[in-house]
């Protein structure tokens, strides 16, 4: 007999054998959201504790990369749509039940708050700064007089944020290496550490580097405690599991993800500011950069190496 | 007086003998890990091939030197080599040694008292393009011919090491301007 017809129901480019659809575009965005989630979160958190004087960089220098890292996000992921301009369509429906609906509306409140945020701020950064307009002035001090309730919301949506960067993957079902509860709270857990990062980084005072190291030691090892058990739960888990955590114990994505992500980007900074704490001179932007580099390069293989993982052989 | 600023000055580092045991304790772990010696210039030879990959892939095939790096697997780049994350842990690791003995300070130019930065910017350049060129006739830097070459028994390493430094020691009296 010769074939000369196959029907296959396999043929789906791009789905299978494996996903192939994300490219750069999404760990950019999710890097970016973490970043900003996180530094919202301690803007918010230090304003409701009152201690906007002592956390100068936290409250008001480091909102000002919120509103840039957020745009830049959103431009990544508009780059990233097939049908771009239907985009507005996220926004004519709320469905609690799909991930992507809370990122779109989270960022749609999220976005314009961190920039009103910045805008109160405004004049007390660049004491030359004139808004022009009249109103304008009077919108940004009836702002200015609600800033805790503005920090509250912040604090909550930037969780939202942080967590949906997580869930955005793990509701994938079809995808072994997304498909655990571990990622939402995880991803939120590494944006909270960039955001943290970049703060320190920003940061002139040497009692709100000391507040804020502290911290991010906890995060890294909350984060290091989430990542081994990912591991534990994948090698508990069935085979496709197992095989999802065989590409980081043995497989392609072993050396970047052990030396990129937890060496460089957890254990050997959280070293660095161990140090520092302890007084011993550390240029203070290192520890920082490494632990940006190591939040990018979590997000990126984990959406690399997550596309690859399947159910279906 | 002056000697005693100086030695006010000095950074700290470890005792050089006690250093020359953990550097060959290293060599043994490194034989047993990697499965080869220690290189530092390596790293830096992989970049410049990966560049030259880079912008002119046809040139890097063709010519007979570069070609012997190339990989073309498919899967993973020339630079995922045991030699360029050698000299990322020597980075990050020479950090840590620079923190803990309080070395780290400004980002600075270290140079002789009597000598412009610019000087010793030049010099620096001049002499890292003379070591690369003698690396490559020697088959190996102080890392991989004099460390590693010697620890193997090899007569070319040892010949190396013996010129590299028998020849530094000669000519530091005419470069001494640059240093005293």
């Amino acid at each position: 007999m010769k074939e000369e017809l196959f029907v296959s129901g396999r043929d789906i480019p791009y789905i299978d054998p494996y996903l192939n659809i994300w490219h750069w575009e999404i760990p950019v965005y999710l890097f970016l959201g973490g970043l900003a989630a996180g530094i919202m979160f301690f803007a918010g958190y230090f304003t409701i504790m009152r201690k906007e004087k002592e956390m100068k960089a936290t409250v008001v220098y480091a909102p000002f990369l919120v509103p840039f890292a957020l745009v830049l996000g959103l431009i990544a992921l508009f780059l990233d749509l097939k049908h771009q301009l239907y985009f507005w369509r996220l926004y004519t429906t709320i469905r609690f039940e799909s991930p992507m609906s809370w990122g779109a509306w989270t960022l749609m409140l999220v976005t314009p708050l961190s920039m009103i945020w910045v805008a109160s701020y405004m004049k007390e950064v660049f004491p030359r700064w004139d808004w022009k307009f009249k109103f304008l002035d009077k919108i940004i001090d009836f702002f200015i007089e609600y800033r805790k309730p503005m920090a509250w919301a912040m604090m909550i949506l930037a969780v939202i944020l942080g967590v949906y960067t997580g869930i955005l993957l793990s509701a994938f079902n079809a995808r072994p290496l997304w498909n655990t509860s571990i990622l939402g709270p995880l991803f939120l857990v590494s944006g909270m550490s960039t955001g943290l990062a970049a703060i320190i980084w920003m940061s002139k005072s040497k009692y709100e580097r000391k507040v804020l190291s502290r911290l991010d030691l906890i995060f890294i090892a909350v984060e290091l405690f989430l990542i081994i058990h990912l591991f534990m739960g994948f090698l508990a888990a069935s085979e496709v599991q197992i095989e999802a955590a065989q590409l980081f114990l043995g497989g392609e994505f072993t050396v970047i993800f052990w030396v990129f992500v937890i060496i460089l980007g957890l254990i050997f900074p959280a070293i660095l500011e161990i140090l520092e704490l302890r007084g011993f001179h550390i240029p203070i932007w290192i520890p920082s950069l490494l632990i940006l580099i190591g939040g990018f390069m979590f997000r990126y293989v984990m959406v690399e190496a997550g596309q690859i993982t399947r159910y279906l052989y | 007086m002056e000697t005693k600023t100086l030695t006010k000055k000095r950074a700290n580092y470890i005792n050089p003998y006690f250093g020359g045991i953990l550097l060959g304790l290293l060599l043994i772990a490194v034989f047993y890990i990697a499965g080869r010696g220690l290189s530092a210039t390596g790293a830096l030879k992989l970049a410049v091939v990966a560049i030259v990959d880079t912008i002119t892939p046809e040139h890097a095939e063709n010519n007979p030197y570069y070609s012997k790096f190339l990989v073309n697997d498919g899967e993973h780049s020339l630079l995922f080599n045991w030699l360029v994350f050698g000299a990322l842990g020597t980075f990050f690791g020479g950090m840590l040694s620079g923190a803990f003995h309080g070395r780290i300070g400004k980002l600075r130019i270290e140079k002789g008292p009597n000598i412009s930065k610019k000087t010793r910017l030049f010099a620096a350049a001049i002499g890292g393009i003379l070591f690369g060129v003698g690396s490559q006739f020697g088959r190996g830097c102080s890392s991989g011919a004099a460390l590693s070459g010697t620890s193997a028994f090899s007569f070319g390493g040892l010949i190396v090491m013996a010129l590299m430094f028998g020849v530094g020691y000669l000519f530091a009296y005419f470069f001494r301007k640059l240093w005293i």
